[in-house]
């Protein structure tokens, strides 16, 4: 019954954008493309499908057929730095995949698009918002409508595209964070980790080895778990008027920038892409997140529930 | 038990199992790697059970009579592993020196300490009469000895993760995960793994003597014949041996390696942590591939994997006549158990065991499996050799 149900949203949403899908023979211009829309641009060379997974060996096992793998731990991070990809690299990557300045990208991946929301930061920090596209659902709805898979690498013919100017603006720094926990800046600090973490019950989710050394949140952070914007059944974004309401309810309606943090920066993602791409506000994702800030010596907290470090 | 009776169970066990993978298939997106476990794990039963695919046997066969066809098989199977591996590895990677390893290949660090860890799963295996996966397949045919080895291997894995942080440290940290296809690419790793297996097979076949041949049974009809081949003889070493190579090949592409250290591993964790005793953090552990032991759920791919092949291995010794439970002796209880545990820490410090490190290893390319393989092979021979002295 569940899963008719999903079936049945996936196919709402599906017929939505099948509707500009078939407006547009070029890829739509909408941050959100549906399964059917990828299906139908399987074999358009100026789409290029890229999987952006969190689990190892799921995209070998399996993917959508033609699409690329990116690893985030290796491609999308510097690995010497605390850092984002460096624009050189990043641009290497996105010439062996293929992409050109007419390509649309549209990225995908396991656990709701979590590190495909992280990939799409990243493709927009580096000034190719309007090329990337999301995958309403990921993995999961591609695979609960059944629809088939391949396991064969795909392969390209890379390019030599040259990257346009970045928007660094839509990276929160560390020093934005604590002007904002100030009040000297006018703007809202938006914390989508579990309320256990943002109360300060627990320093890091059972089982995460990247903590901070005091629990709690950035002072005047409001408490919105990423989960919440996705629906957990199809894995999709809920519906515009839904994500409005579920902000608006917490006095997030666009009005004030927003930075939006979590623990190293990759789940924040995903509600700075509902936050800019869906609602349109304006919004940064904190990628040192709560990793940085918590241990930064002198940034100020609130920690509702008391904890204190005491080394164990 | 009569013939009829052990037929029919042995028939209720695979509809049984044929049931819980129509159901299993059936779950949710997350959990889809179980239907293809359980069946990975019924079809290794069946080849173990069937072609008694047991390292030490086939050690022992070779060092006490120079029967060859048990070591061979053991070459044949890293070989039509190697070949399979080869063909999933250059389709998901085809350029495998990119600086990354196989997705998800049991590649370990190689070092010191896998070396010791080969050379004491060795000894346990000579002491408990299999390793894991045998005392696996024999729980199916009812051995006294069983029960106990695996009791044991889980006290090995505790003691494994206890001596872990130390070990680490030490040694494991600064061990090198050495991917021989990143060194050598696909095709010269191939001809060197070919080169080497079939120096060694040469080696093996040069000093070994086939036994007698066996008089054919007299049988009635070849349909008759067929099936006395395939459900009361053991089957020739060779085509497990093969068949092992094939079905690794399948595990890997579908599910992950082949193993069947995991699911116990991590029992033996979750009862530790649950005890208060396992090290609040085991260093690098988790990042590393391997028979990879975890403390969230009792109903993981590999616990799957090998409660099919003990039932399958049930079923298959029932019908061959070869499912014969006995009560377990003083000396088999104690020598279970202290096998075990050094079978269990072997395993765990190697990160898996002849299955998981040394089949399912050599077969990736990984370096660690070839060390496994001389190291336990050791072990297991010095142990033989201390035991006839006695």
């Amino acid at each position: 019954m569940k899963f008719a149900r999903s079936l049945n949203v996936a196919a709402i949403i599906g017929a939505t954008f099948s509707l500009v899908a078939a407006a547009h023979a070029a890829p739509a211009k909408e941050p959100l493309v549906t399964h059917e829309w990828v299906q139908k641009n399987l074999e358009n060379p100026k789409v290029r499908v890229i999987e952006v997974s969190v689990d190892t060996g799921v995209y070998e096992r399996g993917h959508i057929p033609g699409a690329l793998n990116f690893n985030w731990h290796n491609d999308l991070v510097d690995k010497v730095n605390r850092d984002i990809v460096s624009k050189a690299n990043f641009e290497k990557l996105i010439q062996s995949a293929g992409v050109d300045k007419d390509t649309t990208v549209v990225l995908y991946g396991d656990n709701n698009n979590w590190f495909a929301a992280w990939g799409a930061w990243i493709f927009h920090t580096y000034g190719l918002g309007d090329q990337v596209r999301l995958l309403d659902g990921g993995r999961k709805i591609w695979e609960l409508n059944k629809l088939p898979v391949d396991t064969k690498a795909a392969s390209v013919k890379a390019t030599e595209f040259k990257l346009p100017d970045g928007k660094p603006n839509l990276r929160a720094r560390l020093a934005d964070v604590i002007a904002a926990a100030d009040k000297k800046a006018d703007v809202q600090l938006l914390d989508i980790r579990s309320p256990d973490e943002y109360q300060g019950k627990i320093f890091a989710p059972e089982g995460v080895k990247e903590l901070s050394v005091r629990a709690g949140h950035v002072p005047g952070a409001i408490n919105i778990p990423w989960g919440k914007n996705v629906n957990q059944e199809t894995g999709a974004f809920k519906s515009v008027e839904e994500l409005k309401k579920l902000y608006s309810d917490a006095a997030i309606d666009g009005k004030k920038p927003v930075i939006a943090y979590c623990r190293i920066g990759e789940r924040s993602s995903l509600s700075w892409f509902v936050l800019t791409q869906l609602l349109g506000y304006d919004a940064k994702n904190y990628d040192g997140s709560w990793t940085e800030y918590g241990n930064s010596v002198g940034a100020p907290i609130a920690n509702l529930a008391g904890t204190v470090w005491t080394g164990k | 038990m009569s013939r009829s009776l052990s037929v029919v169970i042995a028939v209720v066990v695979v509809l049984s199992l044929a049931f819980a993978n129509a159901a299993l298939a059936g779950s949710a997106v997350e959990n889809r790697q179980l239907a293809p476990s359980l069946a990975h794990g019924a079809i290794f039963g069946v080849i173990l059970q069937r072609s008694r695919f047991c390292f030490l046997c086939n050690l022992r066969d070779y060092f006490d009579n120079r029967d060859p066809r048990g070591l061979v098989a053991i070459l044949l199977a890293i070989a039509v592993g190697s070949l399979g591996y080869h063909v999933v590895l250059s389709t998901w990677l085809p350029n495998p020196m990119g600086g990354r390893l196989a997705p998800d290949a049991h590649i370990g660090p190689v070092g010191p300490v896998l070396a010791l860890a080969g050379f004491i799963f060795g000894v346990g295996m000579t002491i408990s009469g299999s390793c894991v996966s045998g005392h696996l397949y024999r729980l199916g045919e009812g051995s006294p000895t069983a029960p106990f080895a695996l009791v044991g291997t889980a006290f090995g894995f505790a003691l494994g993760f206890l001596t872990w942080n130390p070990l680490y440290v030490s040694s494991i940290s600064t061990a090198p995960l050495i991917w021989l296809p990143a060194q050598l690419g696909y095709s010269r790793w191939l001809a060197l793994q070919f080169l080497v297996l079939a120096a060694f097979a040469g080696l093996i076949g040069w000093y070994g003597r086939l036994p007698q041949a066996q008089p054919l049974l007299p049988t009635t009809t070849p349909v008759h014949h067929a099936l006395h081949k395939i459900f009361i003889e053991r089957w020739p070493a060779s085509v497990g041996g093969a068949a092992v190579g094939v079905l690794a090949t399948v595990a890997y592409f579908q599910v992950k390696p082949l193993g069947v250290t995991a699911a116990v591993g991590g029992y033996a964790r979750t009862l530790l942590a649950s005890a208060g005793q396992l090290p609040q953090t085991l260093h690098g552990l988790d990042g590393f591939a391997g028979c990879r032991t975890s403390i969230d759920t009792l109903l993981t791919p590999n616990a799957v994997f090998v409660l099919g092949l003990i039932a399958a291995s049930f079923s298959s010794a029932l019908i061959a006549g070869q499912f014969q439970p006995a009560l377990p002796a003083p000396r088999q209880i104690v020598k279970g158990l202290g096998g075990g545990v050094l079978l269990g820490w072997g395993a765990m410090t190697a990160l898996g065991c002849t299955v998981g490190t040394l089949l399912s290893g050599t077969m990736a390319g990984a370096a660690s499996g070839w060390v496994f393989l001389f190291t336990s092979a050791t072990g297991t021979l010095a142990a033989l050799a201390i035991k006839r002295r006695l």
